[in-house]
């Protein structure tokens, strides 16, 4: 029995939260006592664990820190049989979803899990499952969490995990890939992702000659229709000639399918990512300098940059903050970001493209598998730069309840308002009819701001149609 | 030891699949020493010592 190095945690786990998304598993599942994240594990789990730490692969850095720790206090009735052990695994910064990833953040996942299960299978063990919640986001950095997915290998077994891969990893990357159509939806929309026959059905005849789509789609489909009825027959007869071998070969093949799979932001998306790194204009310095000053005047744990676009301001958040959420609607620029950061080995700053009028919902059993934005962390700093008008105007929310809204994630605030007359409104104004949006007015949107927040500093920019507040929250 | 105890239902189907896309892996392993055979044998290729690693990875669709 090895020795724990850790103190146990908090003598009650009674009181402390257990992850709503974990418990799908029955061999182990995950707690949260102070500032700790734990697993239970069941008899047969901890025996799993230990199979895997003493092939090493647990030191892997691509896996989450993770130690076994005493398990005094722990709440009996975690599992269904006793706890048989306890783990303590790094918290990870901000928790976050596929549906929330850009192509490559989804990409480098699936490279990441099936690394892991080719890794495994060398030292006769398996993931036995195969889903992106399983890996999360250091910065830019796509790390494995999930350590209760490795289990021993069984002889004759076959990659129980496959149709799950299919169905979260690369049918959403089929999608986009090979139809361009955006995977968000489908995998917000459907926690279990894309079920062969709906991709199938979302493929044309062409698709079939179309590498790898044949066996993976088409053939998948039909075989799931065929022997649907007929599960038992089937698990015995293919437990009877599979091999090792054929799994790794399998596991092979699938890598390098997911691994030829692209998807790039439409050419308009690359110019714009370029310039408006290099603008050097006057107004551009003094809102570098704003925010910086902001940004630098304390260490913030969590900072929020919402409308982030091609990062400019998350960089310079990211030079006093511990973490930095970079958010934007539109994809193509988070794409972009991610690929610099990944390049840079950035740890620090995450990228996710969500739409902030229609932000991640709760989802899953009761609602509460996957949490909305504000429930994993609320961030300590926001920054709202060339976002209101796009909210307001586009998304057609009252500027008040926009105001509301940051108000109540109790943060300090950065905001830029674009007059009426900035250009950028009156492009996103032409098009409606004359007299909307009458809360959309500099002075309207000050005082709603002065009553939500108290004002510390404004600065009108040069151009005169974009001023810039810091703000922060009322005290009491 | 002798069951499979997963916890995720791996679908009739998606197991027969594996099977085959490992049947026809194997099939390619085997076309493959094959060719490297007559390769050699007419002289097109230098004798190597034949490995049992032959990449079977990516030629069977």
């Amino acid at each position: 029995m090895p020795r724990a190095v850790t103190p146990p945690p908090e003598q009650s786990t009674q009181s402390a939260g257990l992850e709503p998304g974990s418990f799908r598993d029955p061999e182990s599942r995950v707690f949260y006592a102070g500032d700790g994240v734990y697993r239970a594990l069941s008899a047969d789990g901890l025996a799993d664990f230990e199979a895997l730490r003493q092939t090493g692969l647990l030191e892997d850095p691509r896996i989450v820190a993770t130690e076994r720790v005493q398990d005094g206090g722990v709440d009996r009735s975690l599992l269904v049989h006793e706890p048989a052990a306890v783990l303590k695994h790094e918290r990870i910064p901000f928790v976050s979803y596929p549906y929330e990833w850009t192509f490559s953040m989804l990409k480098d996942a699936a490279l990441l899990q099936l690394d892991l299960l080719l890794a495994a299978l060398e030292r006769d063990l398996v993931l036995k499952d195969s889903t992106p919640y399983n890996v999360q986001f250091k910065g830019a950095r796509p790390v494995f969490v999930d350590v209760g997915s490795f289990e021993r290998l069984r002889e004759g077994e076959p990659w129980i995990a496959y149709r799950q891969f299919c169905m979260l990893y690369l049918y959403p990357l089929l999608l986009q890939a090979t139809k361009g159509v955006p995977y968000h939806p489908w995998l917000r929309g459907s926690i279990d992702g894309i079920t062969p026959p709906q991709m199938r059905a979302l493929l044309s005849f062409r698709d079939r000659f179309r590498k790898g789509l044949f066996t993976n789609v088409f053939l998948h489909a039909r075989l799931e229709a065929k022997y649907a009825d007929k599960p038992g027959e089937v698990k015995q007869e293919v437990r009877r000639v599979f091999k090792k071998e054929l799994f790794v070969a399998n596991v092979r093949k699938m890598r390098k399918l997911v691994d030829r799979l692209g998807w790039d932001p439409p050419e308009g998306v690359w110019t714009a990512y370029g310039e408006r790194n290099s603008y050097t204009d006057d107004d551009a310095r003094r809102k570098d300098e704003f925010v910086r000053q902001v940004a630098t005047s304390r260490q913030w744990n969590l900072v929020w940059d919402i409308g982030a676009n091609n990062g400019r301001y998350s960089r310079i958040a990211a030079e006093g903050a511990k973490t930095v959420l970079a958010v934007d609607a539109d994809q193509g620029p988070v794409e972009l970001l991610y690929r610099d950061l990944r390049q840079e080995g950035n740890e620090q700053i995450l990228t996710l493209t969500m739409n902030l009028a229609d932000p991640s919902p709760g989802l899953g059993w009761r609602g509460l598998e996957r949490k909305p934005l504000p429930e994993r962390g609320k961030p300590d700093l926001v920054l709202a730069l060339a976002l209101i008008h796009h909210v307001a105007i586009s998304a057609n929310v009252p500027v008040k309840e926009f105001v509301d809204w940051l108000a109540s994630l109790g943060s300090a605030l950065v905001i830029e308002f674009p007059t009426r007359e900035d250009p950028m409104v009156q492009k996103l104004l032409a098009p409606k009819r004359e007299g909307l949006h009458p809360d959309y007015e500099l002075d309207y949107f000050e005082r709603t701001l002065g009553e939500a927040f108290e004002i510390e500093r404004s600065e009108r920019l040069e151009s005169g149609t974009r001023v810039l507040y810091h703000a922060r929250p009322k005290q009491g | 030891m002798t069951t499979v105890l997963a916890y995720l239902d791996p679908g009739s189907g998606s197991m027969i699949l594996q099977v085959i896309a490992g049947g026809m892996a194997a099939v390619a392993v085997t076309a493959k020493l094959y060719w490297n055979r007559l390769l050699k044998f007419l002289h097109i290729k230098k004798d190597e010592p034949e490995t049992a690693t032959v990449d079977t990875t990516g030629s069977s669709e």
